[in-house]
């Protein structure tokens, strides 16, 4: 299997998102993720497991306890992938935009171009 | 073969402060920034319906056909890269005269999808991407 596969089985399932925002506040002992989940600690265990294996979470001894905190640099895969050509045309768009207020603010410069400072002063203020 | 039956799609607006017929033939003039055809280190464009376009940049070629061409309102082309991993997807950009200029809307559409990308939402990963920023190594220091 490969990496993203992973990471989207990790995120397919609803406890396994839970545990996810929860580890996001804060690294966690077992007992403080299972908590809140209406789950058997066996079924915890498991999506503990997934999201190891994705490479979401990292266990850490502390003394006798063991500490679980997210590590969310995986996660990246998912959205960069997804977002592919939406990020495309986003910067795309944008530069378009950008010529066009460009240009709009040359010609109202040639024209009225205190007014124009003005009211964009006026604008600022707002 | 893959069965790429499941596509997915995306729409993204922007105003532009200029009149429905100008942003048009903006969108068509690849010395324009911000057109698909602007940057290319190579480009062949014949925007007419059933023309063809090859924008070649940074060793990726593009490829598409013009379907439909409805000047000042409408514009739409296939659009095929290793992105779309070589199915023909299809762009949709419409304009609209509104008060303030024109509303340019931009549909990509057809994009190939699979079973595990319709597993999660645009939401979804919009959250991913600022969990991630505003995390960032910060968890892992604190443990």
């Amino acid at each position: 299997m490969d990496r993203l596969t992973d990471v989207l089985t990790a995120l397919s399932h609803p406890s396994r998102r839970d545990i996810i925002r929860r580890l996001a506040a804060a690294p966690a002992r077992f007992t403080d993720v299972a908590r809140p989940l209406d789950v058997t600690l066996n079924a915890v265990t498991k999506h503990l497991k997934l999201l190891e294996r994705a490479g979401l979470i990292e266990r850490e001894r502390r003394g006798r306890e063991v500490l679980i905190s997210l590590r969310p640099e995986p996660l990246r895969l998912v959205s960069s992938w997804v977002h592919e050509y939406e990020r495309f045309w986003n910067q795309r768009l944008d530069a378009f935009e950008g010529y066009f207020r460009r240009m709009r603010g040359k010609d109202a410069g040639h024209t009225r171009k205190r007014r124009t400072k003005a009211a964009q002063k006026k604008e600022a203020n707002r | 073969m893959r069965n790429s039956t499941k596509t997915l799609e995306f729409r993204l607006e922007r105003t532009i402060p200029a009149a429905p017929g100008e942003v048009y033939d903006a969108w068509l003039d690849p010395k324009t920034p911000g057109t698909p055809w602007n940057e290319s280190d190579k480009l062949i464009l014949n925007p007419q319906v059933d023309g063809l376009f090859n924008w070649l940049i940074r060793g990726t070629s593009h490829y598409g056909r013009f379907t439909v061409m409805e000047r000042p309102r409408r514009i739409q082309h296939t659009w095929v890269s290793p992105y779309t991993l070589g199915e023909e997807s299809l762009v949709t950009v419409t304009f609209e005269k509104r008060a303030n200029g024109t509303l340019m809307t931009l549909v990509h559409s057809d994009l190939p999808d699979d079973e595990k990308a319709r597993s999660h939402e645009k939401g979804w990963a919009y959250f991913l991407d600022k969990l991630v920023d505003s995390l960032g190594s910060g968890t892992r220091q604190r443990t």
